[in-house]
């Protein structure tokens, strides 16, 4: 035991210069460190306070590893001032070298995560994407640190990198599609030429609100309130329009409703005026309202304004002219019951078989036959919340959901005035444009015809 | 009971959107959700050949595809039978026939192995045309919904006959007819359904002008000339000889050709008759070609009409006339009598023109022929008015509302 320690003292007698001088330099390398540091962050504090707010990020994020890098620095000139063999001094270096990447990596990953942070929280449209793009930073750091750590180990990295080069490659090629997407997003979030909010209108014809831009896609809520995901790059390479806005939305929404008419034969046929009106008397409302506007709707692309059915027949079939037009004449639009029309129709009748008593009689097979429609509503999808999506809706709806809510809500609902003015007025407290579409004349139009006249209404109103 | 056949519909119902648009089929698949659950089953007479059949085949898969459970069952007749009823066809459109009681006791007889064979499973039971209307008698004891499709004109039927085939229909909820001259005096409900036409069958889809060519070819005809063209099957109520009568007149003035054209059916023996006397007409004139179609000549026939300057239906009693639906679809200037359901699609001086003789059809075909801008606006009219009306898009929303309808009285119906 005292063998041991009186020759490890005289070794010390010996060579104290030898330890001595290393960790005298280690220690005054760790000191100049904490000088340096002093002075270094002081001078950062001056240079970016008030100019950039990550200074302080920086600063946490590097504070204690601006030692250790000191440190690790002390210890290698130690290294290099000290005895150890040329083989000891290699392999701490390597040792050394090895710390400084890791640290390094480690201060690169946490600075750029903390940084990343800071600004992806600032920005809405790009915090979905957060966790994608955080993991990518901290993927690569680790990459590239472990390839000089295999570098300063001797290992061979060359194969190494030209087998990540290949993956990513393939990558890139396997997910170009999400790659097109992600640029394509950054270029909308640049552009700022959608944003969330916005009513659009695609290509394909598809329109509604953007209720999401994310870097891979964008979220439209369609009018009839189906979501779709567009991708990015394919949103970019497209024609869209951007209506901006929302309007003014209205206290209720318009459900859009549609009517579709079965047609029952009643079995009653008359062959001369007097049959005719003395049946007419006696049939339900679904029966005039179906010969007030059969013709409009079986023949809706061919005329504005068809006669009804019994200014054809009288017309047609009993050749009588004089009458059919007097019946044709009779103005639906005048009327909002059908109890009215109809005696206005049986009026017109009796007053000319009063004075012309009419004897004649269709042929055979061409009598005039009385049928009633049954109306079948349904509810259609689509739903409006202000005047855009409203005129959107109306381009898309079948010609039955416009003549449910024009045609058949006035007369045969008795509502006296059609949906989309009720609507108008109740709702978005829109008086003027309400009274235009309540006083346009519908059986002016074909159907499709009507359909443009209260878009183009609107559309004015929009703008 | 005849094996069941399953189809596959050649056409998607999406396939339709660029036609009828989306709403449309929107509303179909409402109306289909309506009716989830049920079983629709259909029986007619035959599987092939003939104007049903024909519907049925495009319909019944496009029911399916909406989810509708609807499956298709015909009935089992001998030549007998049919023979009956081809009496009690042409009786219901008017024309005499000599029909003994041993014929109603045939037509019993049959109905009643079809009642023992067939199974009744459906929840709606959807019996088309008089062959097998008296299977309503299974009514008492599977009870369910039962549906009268009357495809025939009876507007003026023999008294007999349909006083016999009234004790049947009399018993369904609710009978439906072409046009609304063919409603009876009934204590049920009566609904007027117009039969429809494919516009993605091969009878109607587009063609290239090289297969118009080669159908023309096949058959010695020439695009040289006016065309001229009837399509139906050889029977006295297509009146094919007063179409040749009134070819005569027109071609005494106007160089041009006529193409009759037609097959047979499988309940129909007396097609066969009225072609040999259509050929015997016809032989001495070059101008005039006699065609038998086999059954699978839908191109042939797509392509004929497409071929054609006018088409023309110069019947004397008709159900419907698809025939009609599918020239005005192809927007052929249309002459045509004014009979059956003929006059809702073709609406005189608007949609084609409507005549009454020989002599008026050949007046119009000359009017036609001298005038094709006319022809052309008469044509293009005629293609709206089906495309509306008469596509296989409406006749599927019109079944599906008379089904909604029969426990529905009210004049508006919330669904």
């Amino acid at each position: 035991m005292f063998d041991w320690l009186t020759t490890s003292w005289l070794w010390l007698t010996q060579n104290w210069l030898y330890i001595a001088v290393p960790l005298l330099v280690f220690l005054a390398t760790w000191v100049v460190g904490l000088w340096v540091r002093r002075f270094a962050y002081r001078a950062f504090n001056r240079w970016v306070v008030g100019k950039w707010e990550g200074s302080q990020l920086v600063i946490r994020a590097t504070r204690a590893p601006f030692i250790h890098w000191f440190m690790i620095l002390g210890a290698y000139i130690a290294i290099q001032v000290s005895k150890l063999d040329s083989s000891g001094k290699i392999l701490a270096d390597k040792i050394l070298a090895s710390l400084l990447v890791f640290s390094l990596t480690w201060v690169a990953v946490s600075l750029s995560i903390k940084i990343m942070k800071l600004y992806i929280g600032k920005v809405p449209r790009l915090q979905h994407s957060e966790p994608l793009m955080l993991n990518i930073v901290r993927i690569v750091f680790a990459v590239v640190g472990a390839l000089i750590l295999l570098d300063i180990w001797g290992a061979p990295t060359t194969p190494i990198i030209l087998l990540l080069a290949a993956a990513i490659l393939v990558a890139a090629l396997a997910f170009r599609d999400v790659l097109a997407n992600l640029f394509s997003g950054f270029q909308l979030a640049q552009g700022g030429q959608i944003k969330v909010g916005d009513f659009i209108k695609l290509e394909s014809g598809e329109s509604g609100y953007v209720t999401d831009v994310s870097w891979r896609s964008t979220q439209i809520r369609m009018l009839d309130g189906n979501l779709i995901m567009v991708p990015n790059s394919r949103l970019l390479q497209s024609t869209i329009i951007n209506y901006g806005r929302p309007l003014r939305k209205a206290t209720k929404p318009f459900h859009f409703y549609t009517h579709l008419h079965l047609k029952e034969l009643t079995g009653l046929k008359a062959g001369n005026l007097t049959d005719l009106a003395k049946i007419l008397k006696q049939v339900p409302d679904a029966v005039v309202y179906y010969h007030t506007h059969s013709f409009l709707e079986e023949h809706h692309y061919l005329i504005p304004e068809p006669a009804n059915d019994f200014a054809l027949w009288v017309n047609d079939e009993l050749g009588n002219e004089v009458l059919g037009e007097q019946l044709a004449s009779i103005d639906t639009f005048d009327f909002t019951s059908i109890s009215a029309l109809r005696a206005r129709i049986e009026g017109v009748i009796n007053d000319y078989l009063s004075k012309n008593p009419d004897g004649r009689t269709a042929h055979e097979g061409q009598e005039f036959y009385f049928i009633k429609s049954t109306s079948f509503v349904l509810p259609t999808p689509y739903i409006a919340h202000d005047l855009r999506e409203f005129v959107e809706v109306l381009r898309q709806v079948s010609l039955n959901s416009l003549s449910y809510h024009i045609f058949e809500a006035r007369l045969r609902l008795k509502k006296g005035v059609n949906d989309f003015s009720t609507w108008i007025e109740d709702y978005l407290g829109d008086k003027d444009l309400a009274d235009r579409l309540a006083y346009l004349d519908p059986y002016n139009y074909t159907l499709e015809g009507l359909r443009s006249a209260i878009i183009q209404f609107i559309e004015k109103r929009i703008k | 009971m005849k094996d069941r056949i399953y189809l596959q519909s050649r056409s998607r119902l999406h396939d339709y959107e660029p036609i009828v648009g989306k709403s449309s089929l929107e509303e179909l698949d409402a109306l289909a959700g309506k009716l989830s659950g049920k079983i629709i089953q259909i029986i007619n007479s035959t599987f092939v050949g003939g104007g049903v059949a024909e519907i049925l085949e495009h319909m019944v898969p496009l029911l399916n595809q909406l989810g509708v459970d609807a499956r298709w069952d015909v009935i089992n007749g001998n030549e007998e039978f049919f023979e009956v009823t081809k009496k009690f066809h042409n009786a219901l459109h008017g024309k005499h026939e000599k029909i003994s009681p041993e014929d109603f006791a045939l037509f019993s007889e049959v109905t009643e192995r079809n009642l023992e064979e067939m199974k009744f499973y459906g929840d709606y039971f959807f019996i088309h045309d008089p062959q097998p209307v008296a299977l309503i008698a299974k009514k008492k004891e599977v009870g369910k919904r039962w549906v009268w499709r009357c495809h025939i004109d009876v507007s003026n039927p023999d008294k007999k006959v349909w006083k016999f085939l009234r004790d049947f229909v009399v018993d369904y909820d609710a009978a439906i007819f072409s046009s609304p001259n063919f409603a009876q005096r009934l204590p049920i409900r009566q609904f007027l359904v117009t039969p429809s036409i494919d516009p993605l069958s091969d009878k109607n889809k587009e063609l290239d002008s090289a297969t118009i060519d080669s159908v023309l070819k096949k058959y010695g005809l020439t695009s040289s000339k006016p065309m001229i063209v009837q399509i139906s099957r050889f029977d006295r109520l297509k009146d094919p000889l007063g179409v040749i009568e009134a070819f005569d007149i027109v071609r005494k003035n106007i160089d041009c050709q006529l193409v009759l054209a037609g097959g047979t059916a499988t309940d129909d023996p007396e097609s066969g008759d009225v072609l040999e006397e259509v050929r015997q007409r016809a032989e001495n004139n070059p101008d005039i070609h006699v065609l038998l179609l086999p059954p699978e000549s839908d191109i042939d026939i797509n392509a004929l009409q497409r071929a054609a300057t006018i088409i023309i239906q110069k019947s004397l009693k008709e159900g419907f006339g698809l025939t009609i639906s599918e020239a005005l679809w192809k927007a052929k200037p249309v002459v045509a009598s004014a009979v059956g359901g003929i006059p809702l699609q073709v609406r005189n001086k608007l949609t084609g023109l409507l005549c009454y003789t020989v002599e008026g059809a050949a007046y119009d075909l000359k009017q036609l022929l001298s005038n094709p801008e006319y022809a052309k606006w008469l044509g293009q009219n005629g293609r709206e008015h089906v495309k509306h009306n008469f596509l296989v898009t409406s006749h599927l929303k019109n079944y599906l509302l008379v089904f909604l309808s029969l426990d529905q009285h009210s004049d508006v119906i919330n669904l």
